[in-house]
């Protein structure tokens, strides 16, 4: 049992790691951009080219399907704050928006083979931090800076510290929240991948052609775990992090 | 790209939080103004025409209501007026038949008594005819008698006193 254990750690350890570094920049010591900004950059060109034919030539009365589906969308997010938020936050629907698109998409391309650009903490991390800050920004305009100390101290100032664990843990849940789902879907295929290549090769159907090899135990079966890895995953995550940032700034302003 | 670095699992690194948080911003942007932005104004449009159509289809309506009212108090004021035409013309026709029928009845008694006097002159005159007839009768019968020439003068006087007594 042991055994097999630290197999399987020391496999993941090797085979389960960080996005690569794609290039460096020269500035600062050197940054490095990895697979997950370069795959960020892809996803915004192409939802940025796809929101240009969506909404060219947009007409009072829709004539052609791609509007119908703009119309969808958009109405969509905008029912979504509605509902969440209230009428006076529907500013924040194109943030929203953003969120769930890059999220889903980020996630998605996992399918494509890609390294999901969600599996990786700062990206996650990223958007916990840009929702803590909305959150405390409308805490500030509610309450005052005054309002918004003394909040803390409530019900009894005693529990100052528990409040401010709080306040740290709910955007410190959301990253990894989001993270674990997608990272931990990420492991458990990857290590499918391995065993289903263990079990080829023990039943000496693993073919190699140059630098492919096909272990034909692996075809299909992984397909029914990335329905619920990649594609369900993928989707709920996105649209829990979008809700849980509405809902906690929607109540922060009050 | 073969040698390249492979960082951790679970590394924090500022080289992708901060592309991170500017590709969002990014995003954001991008669909803030190319879809939310467009489609939101299409949607605007199309619900102030929708609420125009049916704001026009009210106030026509309205107008429509109001000309009908004011169409149906015209006719019936005409209806009210057209009765009262029909009733002055009937009362009038009414009082010329009766004038009509007064005078004509007026105008018959007229006749009626121009008829009775002639009547009664022609009577007269017929009488007197008669009265004449007979004296020139009685006075031939009476000068056969007597045989004699009554003169004329006293005949007429005696037989006109006969006649007279006779016709008593």
């Amino acid at each position: 049992m042991f055994c097999a254990a630290n197999v399987a750690a020391e496999a993941s350890s090797e085979i389960v790691h960080g996005p690569k570094v794609v290039f460096e920049i020269p500035l600062f010591g050197g940054i490095s951009i990895t697979e997950t900004t370069v795959i960020g950059w892809v996803l915004i060109a192409v939802i940025f080219f796809l929101c240009l034919w969506l909404t060219h030539d947009l007409k009072k009365v829709p004539e052609k399907k791609r509007q119908v589906i703009a119309e969808m969308a958009v109405e969509f997010v905008n029912n979504m704050v509605k509902t969440s938020m209230g009428e006076k936050f529907m500013g924040y629907a194109p943030y929203i928006a953003a969120l769930i698109v890059f999220s889903a998409s980020g996630s998605l391309v996992g399918l494509l083979g890609l390294r999901s650009m969600t599996a990786d903490i700062n990206v996650t991390a990223t958007w916990a931090l840009m929702t803590f800050a909305l959150i405390t920004y409308n805490k500030f305009r509610a309450n005052g800076a005054l309002g918004y100390l003394k909040s803390f101290t409530k019900p009894i100032f005693l529990l100052a510290p528990i409040n401010i664990l709080s306040e740290v843990a709910t955007p410190a849940s959301m990253a990894f929240r989001h993270f674990g789902n997608i990272a931990g879907g990420m492991v458990i295929t990857t290590l499918l991948y391995m065993a289903l290549g263990a079990l080829s090769n023990l039943l000496h159907l693993e073919f190699v052609l140059g630098p492919f090899t096909l272990d034909v135990a692996a075809v299909g079966i992984p397909a029914v775990l990335s329905v619920y890895f990649d594609l369900f995953s993928a989707c709920i995550q996105a649209y829990i992090f979008s809700t849980l940032t509405m809902v906690y700034v929607s109540s922060a302003a009050e | 790209m073969l040698n390249a670095r492979i960082t951790d699992f679970f590394s924090i690194d500022l080289g992708t939080i901060i592309p991170t948080l500017l590709n969002t911003i990014i995003l954001f942007l991008i669909l803030k103004h190319f879809l939310f932005g467009r489609v939101n104004k299409v949607l605007e449009d199309r619900k102030n025409a929708v609420a125009k159509t049916y704001g026009d289809a009210d106030a026509a309506l309205e107008n429509a209501q109001k000309l009908e009212t004011e169409y149906s108090q015209k006719l019936e004021k005409a209806k009210e007026e057209s009765a009262e035409i029909l009733k002055n013309a009937a009362k009038k026709a009414q009082q010329r038949s009766d004038e009509i029928i007064d005078e004509a009845k007026s105008e018959a008694s007229a006749i009626m008594a121009k008829a009775g006097s002639e009547i009664e002159r022609e009577k007269k005159r017929a009488l007197n005819q008669v009265k004449d007839e007979i004296t020139d009768i009685a006075y031939n019968m009476a000068s056969k008698v007597v045989g004699r020439e009554v003169s004329e003068a006293d005949s007429d006087r005696l037989i006109e006193e006969f006649i007279d007594n006779v016709g008593k």
